[in-house]
Order: structure tokens, then sequence, then C-alpha cells
């Protein structure tokens, strides 16, 4: 399931909702992205996530399906938030669940991987002197080269 | 909630802010004048007997906000580090908005000295204009945001004077919107720049006849877009993306009539 939303999440109750009836899940596997408060620039006050809406969907879906033909998983959400969010926050949550801790494991940071290279979205942050759009970061394209070979 | 400037007895006084911690604050506000449209049109050729009219009122804002505390009764006085007054010809509504923001880092907010430069300004535009056109109307003069302090950040819940767009789109402030949606007529490609590069190029979309590109694909869209506007040649600075329909392009992808084509910078989500 995936989900892009405004509103916070809770990253509990989303793993117990994914587990909820299933007694055939050996392996869960959970990662959630927190807004910092230093990133390319000192005191960051909050960031706003922009995202092209239709797009960021079918983008997120086409990545969940990869993953799913990668590894044998039983269940997967994704929720990414838009909007203006502050230090703390989270932003991102991706849970995936499998028979077996490795797939499930593995799974997860695929999927955070290729998310942060081909989901669109884009980070404006807001700093004590001035808002800036976040740039490119050349490891998280290395880290997401890792799953080509 | 109580008016920090009475005391027990309901008395005015200025309060003691000796013992409040410094912590930075800026506040901006903004207002409108509005006047006939063959005087808009004179302050934006220059063509008024007082001269420059903007930069005029632009000092008279700042020099006001400077000397708020001479005008306000119970505000304090301020060493502000910044004050800057801008001036938006709006041609559509017939009107000049006036924004100006202050900041300090100090132990007292900065948002009546913004209101201050923003209402002076407006003043002087009246002043200067006044030769020509006595109908002008000030108004809407408002806070749009205040941050710092304890009372916490301040932000005016409108369309204009949201952080960021969510939706990439349509209206964003500052931008400018070229032609119109597709109509059944004339077929024709939209247009849209998102994020980081909406903001550089100031469009937000922009809908493009079929029939002015030479060739129908991606850098036949691009070469047309050059032409019909010469911010578009920064589509070639730096690395810019593309999606056609919503799925991952490039130069050579073919468009048609009704086609969503979306340029956009590398993503950073997550």
């Amino acid at each position: 399931m995936i989900r892009v939303q405004e509103a916070p999440f809770d990253a509990g109750t989303e793993q117990q909702a994914l587990l909820a009836g299933r007694t055939d899940i050996g392996a869960v596997v959970s990662f959630t992205g927190l807004v910092r408060d230093f990133n390319e620039r000192p005191e960051v006050t909050a960031l706003t996530l922009e995202h092209y809406p239709g797009m960021t969907e079918s983008a997120l879906e086409a990545i969940v399906e990869e993953a799913k033909g990668r590894w044998p998983l039983d269940a997967v959400r994704v929720i990414h938030r838009v909007g203006r969010l502050t230090p703390g926050d989270p932003i991102v949550l991706v849970v995936v669940a499998s028979a077996h801790r490795r797939a499930a494991f593995e799974a997860c940071d695929f999927i955070m991987d290729y998310l942060k290279t081909r989901a669109p979205f884009w980070k404006k942050e807001h700093a004590s002197d001035g808002d800036y759009w976040v740039s490119e970061r050349h490891s998280d394209h290395a880290d997401a080269r890792r799953w080509e070979a | 909630m109580s008016l920090t400037h009475l005391n027990a007895r309901g008395e005015a006084h200025m309060v003691d802010v000796a013992d409040k911690p410094e912590s930075r604050r800026e506040a901006a506000a903004s207002g409108r004048i509005h006047m006939r449209p063959e005087t808009l049109a004179l302050l934006a050729e220059g063509g008024l007997p007082k001269g420059d009219v903007l930069a005029t009122a632009r000092i008279a804002g700042i020099q006001a906000a400077k000397r708020t505390h001479e005008l306000i009764p119970l505000c304090h006085a301020l060493a502000l580090s910044k004050v800057a007054v801008d001036f938006r010809l709006d041609e559509a509504e017939s009107c000049v908005e006036v924004t100006a923001t202050c900041r300090l880092n100090g132990r007292t907010g900065v948002e009546m000295e913004a209101l201050t430069a923003v209402s002076v300004a407006c003043l002087t535009l009246y002043d200067m204009c006044k030769a020509v056109d006595k109908s002008m109307e000030i108004g809407a003069i408002q806070l749009e945001s205040k941050s710092g302090g304890r009372s916490g950040d301040y932000r005016r819940d409108t369309l204009e004077s949201r952080p960021a767009p969510i939706v990439t789109g349509e209206g964003q402030a500052g931008e400018v919107s070229l032609g119109s949606r597709c109509d059944i007529a004339s077929p024709c490609i939209r247009v849209k720049c998102l994020a980081e590069l909406r903001e550089r190029l100031g469009v937000g979309e922009i809908a493009v006849p079929l029939d002015s590109l030479e060739r129908s694909d991606v850098a036949g869209l691009k070469a047309a877009l050059k032409v019909l506007d010469p911010r578009f040649s920064r589509l070639d600075e730096g690395r810019v993306l593309c999606a056609v329909n919503q799925v991952m392009a490039s130069d050579a992808t073919p468009v048609t009539n009704e086609d969503e084509v979306a340029f956009f910078p590398p993503v950073t989500g997550g």
C-alpha cells in the first residue's frame, strides 16, 4: 500500500496494521526517515516537500513492484509526507514483511534507495539565513547503483 | 490571552524587555494602493511629475521603519539589522502591492516596524502620484508573517503566503503563467515546470501549440519553448529531468496533442 499525505503517521500503528491477521510472516523491517535540524546548512528550521501528484504514486508503485520481483515479499507499506515539516517530524515510512529476514532487510534498503533517486519529491529547506532547494546527493545515486549489478 | 501593553490596572505601559532572551526576529507586512490604470501606467513608465516614485517610496518605507518608536507610543527603539521594501505593480487589479521585511536579533518583535514601513511607503506613493490621481485608495495593510520570540511564529493563511506549493501548478506567488490550457480548436502540449526549476524560470505552466514544434519530440518541444520565451534557455542549465504523461522521458521521447510534459530538477525526497 502506498500513501502520499500531509498528515503525520505512526510507524507502530502502520506496522501493526500490516501484520494484522497474518501468521505466515517471519520478519518485518521498518524504516522511518526524519527531518534533521542540519543539512546543507546548519539550523534548518523547517522544510517543505513538493511532489508531482499522480506521477509520485505511480513511481512509488513501480519501485514496490520491482522489489516484489526481486525478493519474496508478503506485504509492503510506503508512506511519504508532503507539505511543511519541522525537525523531528517523520517524513517517510517503509515497512516490508517477508517470511525471512534477509529479504525484508534488503527490500527495505532497496525501496529507500530507489525512492530517493526516482520518486518525484523535492525538498526546500528553511534555515535561519534563508530558504533553498536541496541538491541531489551523489551518495544516493551510488547507493541506488548497488542494486543494478 | 491578555494585552501586554496594559498593566494590572488597565493603564498603558511599556513592556520591560530587559530580561527577555535575544532571538532572531523577522516580520513581513504588505499593503496595497489602488489607483486608476492610467496612473499605474505613468508610474511604470516613470512619467510622474515628482520623479522616481518607487525609489522614493522605498527610502521612505525604510526610514519609517527605523523611526517607528517615535510614532507608536509604546514601541521600543530598535536597532534593525535589515529593512527591505519591495513593490509589485499589479495591472490586473490596478494597484501597487507594497511589501516590507524587517529583521533584528533582539528582545522584541519587529512587526510594527514592517507595518509602519508599508504604511509610509503607501503614503509616499500617494504623495508622489496625487498630482494626477486623487482617487487613490490605500488598503489591506496587514502582517504577513513573523518569526522569533515567545509568542511563536505567525503566518497569514492565504494562498499567496503559503510557504511553498505542495502541488505543483497554477498561480504561485511571483511566477508568470503564459498561455492557457489546451482547447479543442488548437492542438497543444501542456508543459509544467516543477519545484526549483519553476522558481528559477518563473513559469509554472504553459501551453505550447503543437504546430510550433519542428520535431514532435521532447527536443523539439524544448526548442519551441526557447523561441516562445528566452527564459527557457535555462532548461539546459544543470541537470533537468523530463516526464511525458508522468513517465520519465528523454529528448527523443515523442510528444503529441494533449500530452502533459513536466520538466524538473533531480529528485530529493525520502
